[in-house]
């Protein structure tokens, strides 16, 4: 119960405290990060412990944000209620499409999941009557307590941040207790895991659901911060920056998710300089990542430690985990 | 009638152009076990050669085809030494993400060398047409599905009559088996990466015509590679070929009697369709990835 607990009081203070001295514009790039890691939180269960290679996340992200667009704009909800149908909406979907897409493995599901993706695309950017085409959903409310608007970089920063925390711990919860410990199982040995007396279906789309709310959480705090959503916004592109960013940061870990998203929410902003060759540069440094700290920047951290503790004899083979 | 004869050759064209870069994506996996995610970014790169060597240096179209796929071939064998060998030993995903990587790059590298207006690549057959039957159909498009038929045949040669070609197949079945009986598997595993780039280059210096050259080409084309590849059956060439013209048909047929808007979704749905209920395709070998 420790583990949980203290990282997001960790996210709320270090959150708080980098809040406090970004100026105005960074502010709105922290707010998309902090969005983004619970997009990518979610992405970890999903492939971090169940190790279901996932393409197309951002259509679960995007689910989340149009049922919250189209619920609070069409029908005229209010956010407080939209957001949970939305995310109860994509759960449902994601159960759905996952009972019969899970049956794939490795390159077979990535690619299609890809075409889930794609077709998620060319659904929201067609179905005008519903989502309005290419030209999206604007005028989404703000999310307000009360009289108090939630409005603003500074306002927003706290429900993403305290939403972060609670995912980030609900996540850290999870891969201490038995299901997320299935989940690992699952991915290290299927069949040796069936032989145990795991039923490696439910397992799968229980960790493929989870990382599809975890999605469409991160897809309702997207539309109530940019307040419009275009399907620009979901394409497999962005799942594969998700995915990305977990890589990048470091599979299977908590803190990798939300290092990850930092790092390449804000890298085009750092890489300004290099004007248009900047997407150029980030495949390079993506692919030096990938060569030279397959681990990731956890890896990197780790690596750093002193040997001494290294020592110890290790069993574990599998994808590290931050503990501390 | 003359509308839909129309319509089925078109669709043959660009059907032949993406089993031509599903080919090519085919080639890779079977010998090296590679989802090639900047396979469309191959083909990218071939229109632009054929824009390097037929709009800027003007050569006469024989030297400038010849000159756009030696270039090819060579990044084909670049590819490999900088790409391919430094990731091989990481896991499915990290070479998803890898070949995503250098899908960027070369996309990038393309606006930045090319900048974002599209060129308009000529086509030897220049804009001839022919009528058949009231149909209009352009000497281009013919072309396409004839040099594909000529291509196709030429791979058939090479992996069933010559001695490479069968040693393609050998590293492609069995990596270590290939090795120990003397193979140089290092060479034929970077010859399949330049024959794979020869042919996106061929399927490219085609399309350039019938689409136009941009630098954002290649996204929708690996897409398509990927569909095709899928129905066809992974890692089969035949497959390959059946799945490109299917993809091909699909969306030119579909886009005008279906909805053009929805012409997509059809190779999709039907990509999906088959992974859930066949996902070996229609000549694919039984897989394992499957629980």
């Amino acid at each position: 119960m420790r583990a949980p607990l203290a990282i997001a009081a960790a996210i709320l203070v270090l959150g708080g405290l980098i809040a406090s001295v970004l100026p105005e514009y960074y502010l709105r790039l922290f707010n998309l990060s902090a969005i983004s890691a619970v997009a990518v939180i979610g992405l970890n269960f999903a492939f971090g412990y169940a190790g279901l290679i996932s393409l197309g996340h951002a259509a679960f992200v995007g689910m989340g944000a149009y049922g919250l667009a189209i619920l609070t704009t069409a029908w005229g909800w209010s956010p407080w209620l939209a957001m949970p149908a939305a995310i109860a909406t994509t759960a449902a979907l994601a159960a759905l499409i996952g009972y019969p897409l899970l049956r794939l493995r490795g390159h077979y599901l990535a690619l299609a999941t890809l075409g889930l993706n794609v077709s998620f695309y060319i659904v929201t950017s067609n179905w005008i009557g519903l989502t309005g085409g290419t030209n999206g959903i604007a005028r989404i409310p703000e999310l307000a307590i009360g009289s108090l608007a939630l409005s603003g970089e500074h306002r927003f920063l706290c429900v993403a941040l305290v939403t972060l925390a609670v995912v980030a711990a609900l996540a850290a919860m999870l891969h201490a207790s038995r299901h997320g410990r299935e989940m690992m199982a699952v991915r290290d040995d299927e069949i040796a895991s069936e032989m145990i007396g795991i039923d490696v279906t439910r397992v799968k789309i229980t960790a493929f659901v989870l990382s599809a709310i975890c999605a469409a959480v991160a897809g309702c705090l997207f539309a109530l911060h940019v307040r419009f959503v275009a399907p620009e916004d979901f394409t497999y592109a962005h799942s594969i920056t998700y995915l990305a960013m977990l890589i990048v940061g470091g599979e299977g870990t908590i803190v990798g998710a939300i290092l990850g998203a930092i790092l390449l929410t804000f890298l085009p902003e750092w890489l300004r300089f290099l004007g248009t060759a900047y997407l150029l540069f980030f495949g390079l440094l993506m692919l030096c990542i990938l060569v030279f700290l397959p681990t990731g920047l956890v890896g990197l951290g780790r690596r750093m430690r002193p040997r001494s503790r290294k020592t110890a004899p290790s069993t574990s083979v599998g994808v590290p985990e931050m503990t501390s | 009638m003359a509308d839909f004869i129309q319509l089925l050759v078109n669709g043959l064209a660009i059907g032949s152009v993406y089993a031509l870069a599903a080919i090519g994506f085919v080639i890779v996996y079977s010998a090296t076990g590679v989802v090639n995610f900047a396979a469309g970014q191959f083909v990218m790169f071939g229109t632009f050669a054929g824009v390097v060597t037929l709009i800027n240096a003007q050569l006469p179209w024989s030297v400038a085809y010849g000159a756009a796929l030696a270039i090819m071939a060579l990044f084909g064998a670049l590819f490999f030494i900088t790409v391919y060998l430094p990731l091989r030993r990481g896991s499915i995903v990290t070479i998803i993400i890898g070949t995503v990587a250098v899908g960027i790059i070369m996309q990038n590298a393309a606006l930045l060398s090319f900048g974002s207006w599209p060129f308009r690549l000529p086509s030897p057959l220049e804009d001839r047409v022919v009528n058949l039957g009231g149909a209009i159909i352009s000497t281009h498009a013919l072309g396409v599905v004839g040099v594909t038929t000529l291509m196709v045949a030429g791979l058939w040669v090479l992996f069933n009559r010559t001695s490479v070609g069968i040693g393609m197949r050998a590293v492609a079945q069995d990596l270590q088996a290939a090795k120990l009986m003397g193979l140089k598997v290092n060479r034929l595993l970077a010859l399949s990466w330049v024959l794979a780039a020869v042919l996106a280059g061929v399927a490219g210096l085609m399309l350039g015509p019938m689409w136009f050259a941009d630098v954002n080409m290649g996204d929708p084309i690996a897409l398509k590679a990927f569909a095709a590849t899928i129905i066809g059956g992974f890692g089969s060439l035949p497959g390959a070929i059946v799945g490109g013209l299917f993809v091909g048909l699909s969306e030119v047929l579909g886009a005008s009697y279906v909805s053009s808007a929805y012409k997509d979704l059809i190779s999709f749905g039907i990509m999906i369709l088959f992974l859930l209920v066949r996902p070996q395709g229609v000549f694919g070998e039984k897989i394992q990835d499957r629980g």
